[in-house]
């Protein structure tokens, strides 16, 4: 599949790939993320030179034939800066969230109670061992295991020949083990399913459906649609969306707010960076099917619906807005997924590729504005609190500067796998969760505003303190009975009242990560030759 | 957050005109309005002959006149500047146009930086309802009004009756009925501030001790 | 009247800090502003604060002004001859009224913070304190209330209602409607929504657990 793509000035060459791709998308579905400690500088110095020539860039894979079998990236903490001997007026440039390191940051992420620290993987646990702290993240992405092993084995030699890095052990894998790196893998679904064909969660959804659009990231023209920002014009075209600013997800651009985002210097060393979040989320399957089973015995409408109104999607990956019964979302999802059959066999008509693309749109191309009430798509439910889109005017058009003032400089672009598998569904303690990797210019405006005030707080959605229904922390679960609470709303046309969903228990709790810089390719070459001059 | 900023006392006429003219027009405060996250904002332009004198107080003899801005609201400043600078540009930059090296509302960061390098220290801070947001209070007040109608017209229902007029009660506010608690930590710095006061040594006493 | 948003009243209030230290005070003893700084930030919060007892006080603080910020060239440098007390104050209803209310309920107290200004050797009775803060008053320019305007009484006990209601209804979801009429008349009768003195919020709680009172 070839597309057109722009790139608007933007030199996509010299920025990682893994910021501007979703490299699930491109097939490649399994990865390990590796964890080094650098304790002697100029080792870990010429471990980033050995690296370099792996690292793939964010050139536009708009041909089939661009795409690698396998990408490695490489980013660093804090600490793993310093101990680069990257300046110390270049260190004092970056924003406190990240100088601070994300364990740090965790009154206000919510990485409390049942996510507090003490209970994540030993490789994030090592506080007072100063040997043991993580510095360098290398991610790699590939098509199959093979693909990974052998870059893996590539890198381990990297690593042999420079005796002043280690390998950090210490991630929790299935019955106790400890793994040398953390492994993940998309969960596709089986062949027989006429679900949404691309990845599921371990929760059974549907996920990694928009991608977020902006300025120059080398994606199809297209998936601006529904990943842009708002425009105010129709949402279900072209018209209603625009890419988001650059400077918005990739340091030294013009971001939303007309300047570049802050940044340390030298300006070349931040240029065409970006700051990415690793978090590690277990998953309570458990608790989750156990809710959905009793509670969605008791919901109206059943416990797909039950789901979908959490999410804000049907668990098929039909958009809750767009198809608010269960009955039109599995007819479009099963009519979609027939098409793409026949797409991708070369095997439709060219009615049934026009047909195929406008109902992919649909998964994507729609705003809350019919639905100021609610009473499709819930005011709180993951995907209107993760991204509002222009309903944050609540219905009062053009009561802000642009539909998205509110949401335009708090977007995220996501990354990552689950990892692991459920091998019971009605266990918590199984290995199951999901890597979240999260890139954006600014950790406090982005993520961790989404994550404290959108995640674990209502008021910007008039939800007093409720916080979101998967993500949102309900405090530590006793069994299967959590502090979490959701209002769905009824309808005001048919009567319908209001469902309360009480004592939702903790779904998603945290498990480890940490906050990682992830340079220019020019910076990485700076870095590894120890010349960054910030006077 | 408290701000003051200083203005030539000229320009001060201007800026007082525009806020009676704001004040008057409530379209003028619509995005305000939306925004609906703060609970008070107000904005004091004083005089340079209008600080408040006694006769043994030395007398003031300032140039500028001056600009205090005071606002509350959940959240702290550093992460809702975004917002206001995003939602309202125009207005901001209305309220503050007439004050000394004011830069523009956007871009966002020399605006921020021009408010809390002029930012002064609450010294001590009350509220009647710190649970509570400005949204919770709206709302609140929504629910009483609704509850106090419906208590008075199902006087007399059976329970049938009642419970259908019930629901019908719970679809009206159903985005009123989110439970509230402690707001989430604005700053770690002041939730440290807050916890080392309150350890041993720095008694907490009532005004007239 | 621009300090006033219906029935919201917006006071600020400048209280000029007497100039250096108290007389007796020791070589290198504190000033007024930092004696008045100590007491400041050391008084009570939440549901004990003394500001908690002064009636239809939504929100309010205390901070001094030390001097005017200097901008850098082309503007000019100045400076204030003395230390403000800037007091800001959020409340419902008429400003002589609640200038009264507040003496009653913290008359030793505030007269403990006017020996640090000038002209607080004025201040004897609740006559003599409306006249001071009238004469260190400033006019608000521009005031934007996001609340409600209704008296505080009113507010804590709708904020009451608000929570009360929500357990309620999360409890009673799914009862048939015989058991939910009855269960509703308990609601009634325990929150006494029309009872200002009833059940309510106190002010200034921020606990879950000690907020009713």
């Amino acid at each position: 599949m070839s597309f057109e793509v722009t790139t608007g000035g933007v030199d996509l060459d010299d920025i990682q790939g893994s910021v501007v791709k979703a490299y699930g998308r491109y097939g490649l579905i399994v990865a390990r993320y590796v964890f080094f400690h650098v304790e002697v500088p100029v080792a870990g110095r010429k471990f980033v030179e050995d690296i370099l020539p792996l690292v793939t860039r964010g050139i536009p894979w708009n041909d089939p034939s661009f795409i690698p079998r396998v990408a490695t990236n490489i980013g660093f903490t804090y600490e793993g800066l310093r101990h680069l001997d990257i300046p110390e007026v270049t260190l004092h440039g970056f924003p406190e969230a990240f100088s601070m390191g994300m364990k740090a940051r965790r009154e206000i992420i919510g990485d409390t109670g049942p996510s507090l620290f003490h209970r994540w993987d030993p490789v994030w646990n090592n506080r007072d061992d100063t040997t043991q702290h993580v510095h360098i993240m290398v991610t790699i992405d590939g098509k199959e295991e093979q693909d990974l092993e052998s870059r893996y084995q590539e890198i381990r030699q990297i690593l042999a020949a420079n005796p002043g890095v280690s390998q950090l052990e210490g991630h929790r894998g299935a019955d106790g083990d400890n793994l040398q790196y953390q492994p993940a893998a998309a969960i596709l679904p089986s062949k027989d399913n006429l679900g949404y064909p691309g990845g599921k969660e371990h929760f059974g959804y549907s996920d990694g459906i928009t991608t977020t659009f902006f300025e120059g990231c080398g994606e199809d023209k297209n998936l601006v649609i529904g990943g842009g920002k708002p425009t105010g014009g129709d949402p279900h075209s072209a018209a209603g969306w625009a890419p988001l600013a650059t400077g918005e997800f990739i340091l030294g651009h013009p971001d939303e707010a007309f300047e570049y985002p802050e940044a340390p210097g030298p300006p070349l060393f931040s240029r065409n960076g970006t700051f990415m979040a690793y978090r590690k989320l277990h998953q309570n399957v458990g608790s989750f099917n156990a809710y959905l089973n009793d509670e969605g015995g008791k919901f109206p409408d059943g416990k797909e619906a039950l789901a979908a109104k959490f999410a804000g999607r049907w668990r098929n990956g039909a958009p809750l807005v767009s198809f608010p019964t269960e009955k039109s979302a599995n007819e479009f999802i099963m009519e979609l997924a027939r098409l793409q059959k026949k797409v991708w066999a070369d095997s439709a008509s060219s009615e049934e590729k026009n047909r195929f693309a406008e109902l992919s749109l649909q998964l994507v191309a729609f705003d809350y504005s019919g639905d100021t009430s609610g009473a499709k798509c819930p005011f709180g439910s993951h995907m209107r609190r993760t991204n509002p889109r222009s309903a944050l005017e609540f219905g009062k058009r053009n009561a802000f500067d642009v539909p998205g003032a509110l949401s335009n400089r708090r977007r995220i672009l996501r990354r990552g796998l689950p990892y692991g598998r459920v091998v019971d569904p009605t266990r918590d303690d199984g290995d199951h969760g999901v890597i979240m990797l999260i890139a954006n210019a600014d950790l406090s405006r982005q993520f961790e505003f989404v994550q404290q005030q959108w995640m674990n707080y209502g008021n910007d959605f008039g939800l007093a303190n409720d916080p979101d229904p998967l993500l949102g922390n309900h405090g530590t679960n006793e069994g299967r009975v959590g502090g979490g609470r959701m209002i769905i709303e009824g309808d005001v046309v048919t009567n319908k009242p209001p469902y309360f969903c009480n004592r939702i228990p903790t779904l998603v709790e945290t498990r480890g990560g940490d906050y990682f810089f992830v340079p220019s390719l020019t910076c990485l070459r700076m870095i590894a030759l120890g010349i960054i001059d910030p006077t | 957050m408290n701000a003051i900023t200083p203005m030539r006392w000229y320009t001060a006429w201007w800026n007082r005109l525009f806020f009676w003219i704001a004040h008057k027009r409530p379209a003028t405060t619509a995005g305000l309005i939306t925004l609906s996250l703060i609970h008070y904002a107000r904005w004091v332009i004083i005089m340079p002959d209008q600080f408040p004198r006694f006769p043994d107080q030395p007398r003031e003899d300032v140039k500028y006149a001056y600009m205090i801005f005071f606002s509350n609201f959940n959240g702290s400043w550093n992460q809702y500047v975004d917002s206001f600078s995003s939602a309202i540009p125009g207005g901001l930059d209305l309220f503050w146009f007439g004050s000394i090296k004011y830069p523009k509302s956007v871009p966002m960061l020399p605006f921020h930086r021009y408010i809390t390098s002029n930012q002064i220290w609450t010294d001590y801070y009350y509220n009647a309802y710190p649970m509570a947001s400005s949204n919770d209070v709206k709302s609140a007040k929504r629910v009483k009004d609704s509850l106090l109608s419906f208590i008075a017209d199902s006087q007399n229902f059976n329970s049938d009756e009642f419970l259908q007029k019930y629901n019908r009660l719970l679809i009206d506010l159903q985005h009123d009925l989110s439970q509230m608690g402690p707001n989430p930590v604005v700053s770690l710095s002041a939730s440290a501030v807050e916890r080392n006061l309150s350890k041993e040594g720095v008694a907490r006493r009532q005004l007239s001790d | 009247m621009a300090n006033k948003s219906g029935n919201a009243y917006a006071l600020t209030v400048l209280c000029p800090i007497r100039n250096g230290v108290p007389p007796g005070a020791p070589p290198g003893g504190q000033s007024y502003t930092a004696l008045l700084r100590n007491q400041l930030q050391t008084l009570h919060v939440n549901e004990e604060s003394p500001m908690a007892k002064v009636p239809n006080n939504y929100l309010c603080r205390f901070w001094v002004l030390s001097d005017v910020p200097y901008q850098g060239k082309p503007a000019f440098r100045e400076h204030l001859k003395s230390d403000y007390l800037v007091f800001s104050s959020n409340f419902y209803g008429e400003l002589e009224p609640y200038l009264e209310g507040m003496w009653k309920a913290l008359e030793a107290g505030i007269r403990a913070i006017l020996e640090h200004c000038f002209g607080g050797e004025t201040v004897t009775n609740a006559k003599s304190f409306i006249e001071y803060i009238k004469k260190c008053q400033v006019t608000t320019t521009f005031f934007f209330n996001g609340s409600t305007d209704e008296p505080l009484a009113q507010q804590l006990k709708n904020l009451y209602l608000k929570q009360e209601l929500s357990k309620f209804a999360f409890e009673n979801q799914g009862k048939s409607a015989p058991e939910l009429q009855a269960a509703f008349r308990e609601f009634v009768q325990r929150t006494q929504p029309a009872n200002l003195s009833g059940p309510t919020w106190a002010a200034g709680a921020y606990h879950l657990d000690r907020v009713v009172e």
